[in-house]
């Protein structure tokens, strides 16, 4: 198996190529038909990736309410909309609840769609059956699953505050969208739920190519089920740990706007309030464009930076082992 | 003392599908609540099993509701926004592997160095460009920004296509085919593997797209089924004489077809995710 992500150029199995692909042996190159081959692609793609990503940062050190030409009407501010952040509280309470939200959305779905990954990986009668009940609400829009939860928050007759009653807790009074403590881990419930089974597809995929006889090696070498786990499994599948890691923190980033934006606009006072949810409201609402597009490069900054986090402590976790 | 294995494997399928069901459970409610009456869907305790089943709620979930306009948005969104960066991606992964040009291990890094860029990130500015071309509100505008995000599906079919042996292309190439010739008779059809992987999440990806069609296309003329699913998700009551469960049998209808396809096709799915980033 390649080492992935890190490069996602990587080779299929049994073709040790580095970044380039060997061309055809052919003396001339086929620039023109070439051209014409990747032109519209590169060209929308420079359009609608590269220019808006460079666009924002240049914009970003303007002040402009989106009326009229940017090159005419945007008023050249240097570097107050970054100042404007340390004494903007709403940064702060947003890039603080994103960081929760992501955290407390990703570490669980990579731990407990391995776990249920575990639980179903091996074959008995019905088990397709069993398995599409565990992957059905990947197919689920967020915005759909806004509709499916709200019914279950609903605060006074609610499935959730039935249970919370039946198991002799109380569920928050206001209820728990509008509680500032239940609040985001209810949103955070709702985006694991919808990413849980991609991890689950994934996990999968990996356990199936653990050969049983290294399993069963451990096993006969008086290995527990943990020491299985944590010596055999848990190696065997890093590959997909970082996938199902880097796919859900992407997840949880729509999520924090999706989520927020149908069920609780930010509030209870801002116990909610996302980063991505506060730049579409400031340039949405408030016309600050210039503003959204510095708080937009803070948002890729932090995105980015977790990424390559990422990818830096699993190489240095291969290295370590 | 261990307990014996016929023991072992049942509690196991025992947990196994009281955990499915579990999972499924919130959806299954969903389509349950769609089905009741209007006085047991608004019970003091929460109800499982409609005591009479409803469907004309979702005849009026689908007038009254969604529309048949929307749903015909969605469809031409998915379909152009997917095919379009399908025909992109499919000969721009043809170019990088086997043509020679300059630039290519440029044009290389760059679509995998967008693959650590969610759009989501740069959906403010996409916006604005967008809007600079006055595509605001309009088709194009709701297609093209999306069809334009071609790093993953690029790299998706680069993986592909650089599996084919070279001296297929060669031969054929000494016999003069061109390349447009060698895209439709040798590549997409060696292919269909890696486009069933790509269509398999792009089209679910699209067809469930949220922040982007409010953003460019929130006029009612070009409004995704997303946008409306959303306005219910947010308490929106579509006027006096709709009931909750009409709200709920639209937020079914837009579910069903995706959930059915994704059950059919996730195997490709799962290939699509580990092919295109690079796993395998």
């Amino acid at each position: 198996m390649a080492k992935l992500i890190p490069e996602p150029l990587a080779e299929s199995a049994g073709a040790p190529v580095g970044l380039v692909a060997q061309a055809p042996a052919k003396k001339r190159g086929d620039g023109l038909a070439a051209g014409f081959m990747i032109g519209p692609n590169v060209t929308l793609f420079t359009v609608f990736v590269v220019v808006p990503i460079f666009g924002a940062l240049a914009l970003s050190f303007f002040n402009w309410n989106l009326s009229g030409d940017p090159f005419t009407t945007a008023k050249w501010v240097g570097l107050s909309n970054y100042t404007k952040m340390f004494s903007d509280p709403l940064v702060l309470i947003s890039v603080k609840n994103t960081l929760y939200f992501v955290a407390m959305g990703v570490v669980p779905t990579v731990f407990i769609s391995l776990g249920l990954a575990m639980l179903i990986n091996f074959r008995f009668p019905g088990v397709s059956i069993v398995r599409s009940l565990y992957l059905v609400p990947a197919a689920v829009s967020l915005a759909a699953s806004a509709v499916i939860w709200q019914y279950i928050y609903e605060p006074k007759f609610g499935l959730l505050s039935y249970l919370f009653d039946q198991v002799g807790l109380t569920p928050p009074i206001n209820g728990f969208l509008s509680t500032t403590s239940y609040a985001l881990p209810s949103l955070d419930l709702v985006c694991v739920w919808t990413t849980l089974p991609i991890g689950v597809l994934l996990y999968l995929a990996a356990l199936q190519r653990i050969p049983a006889s290294v399993i069963e090696a451990a096993t006969l070498d008086g290995a527990g089920w943990f020491r299985r786990v944590r010596y055999v499994i848990w190696p065997g599948v890093s590959n997909m740990t970082l996938l199902v890691a880097i796919i859900s923190l992407i997840a949880f980033t729509a999520g924090g706007f999706d989520l927020v934006n149908i069920l609780t606009r930010g509030q209870p006072i801002y116990a909610t309030e996302t980063l991505i949810y506060y730049i579409y409201y400031t340039a949405v609402n408030d016309f600050q464009w210039g503003y959204a597009a510095a708080l937009s490069v803070l948002q890729f900054v932090i995105i980015v930076g977790i990424l390559v986090l990422l990818v830096a402590a699993r190489q240095f976790l291969v290295r370590r082992s | 003392m261990r307990a014996p294995k016929a023991l072992r494997t049942g509690t196991r399928i025992f947990f196994a599908t009281a955990i499915g069901i579990l999972l499924a459970g919130p959806l299954i409610f969903l389509i349950a609540g769609s089905l009741m009456s209007v006085a047991q869907v608004d019970a003091a305790t929460p109800q499982f099993i409609p005591n009479s089943l409803h469907f004309d709620d979702y005849i009026n979930g689908w007038n009254l509701v969604l529309t048949a306009r929307s749903f015909l948005n969605s469809v031409i969104f998915v379909v152009f926004a997917v095919g379009i960066q399908w025909a992109l991606c499919i000969s721009g992964g043809l170019a990088i592997t086997k043509m020679r040009f300059r630039g290519r291990t440029a044009i290389t890094s760059m679509f995998a160095i967008s693959l650590f860029i969610p759009i989501i990130t740069t959906v403010i500015p996409v916006f604005i460009v967008t809007n600079s071309f006055g595509l605001i509100d309009t088709y194009p505008g709701l297609i093209i920004p999306i069809a334009a995000q071609t790093g993953f599906g690029t790299l998706l079919f680069r993986q592909y296509i650089v599996t084919m042996p070279h001296e297929l292309f060669d031969a054929a190439r000494m016999d003069g085919a061109g390349w447009w010739l060698l895209l439709r008779r040798l590549v997409i059809p060696l292919a269909r593997p890696a486009t069933a992987a790509y269509l398999a999440i792009s089209v679910i990806t699209a067809w469930n797209m949220y922040l982007w069609p409010l953003l460019a296309a929130n006029a009612p003329h070009v409004e995704t089924l997303s946008e409306i699913v959303a306005q219910i998700g947010e308490g929106d009551s579509f006027g006096y004489s709709v009931t909750t469960p009409q709200l709920y049998a639209a937020t079914v209808i837009t579910i069903v077809p995706m959930v059915m396809a994704f059950l059919l096709v996730q195997p490709a799915f799962a290939r699509g995710l580990l092919v295109g980033s690079g796993v395998e």
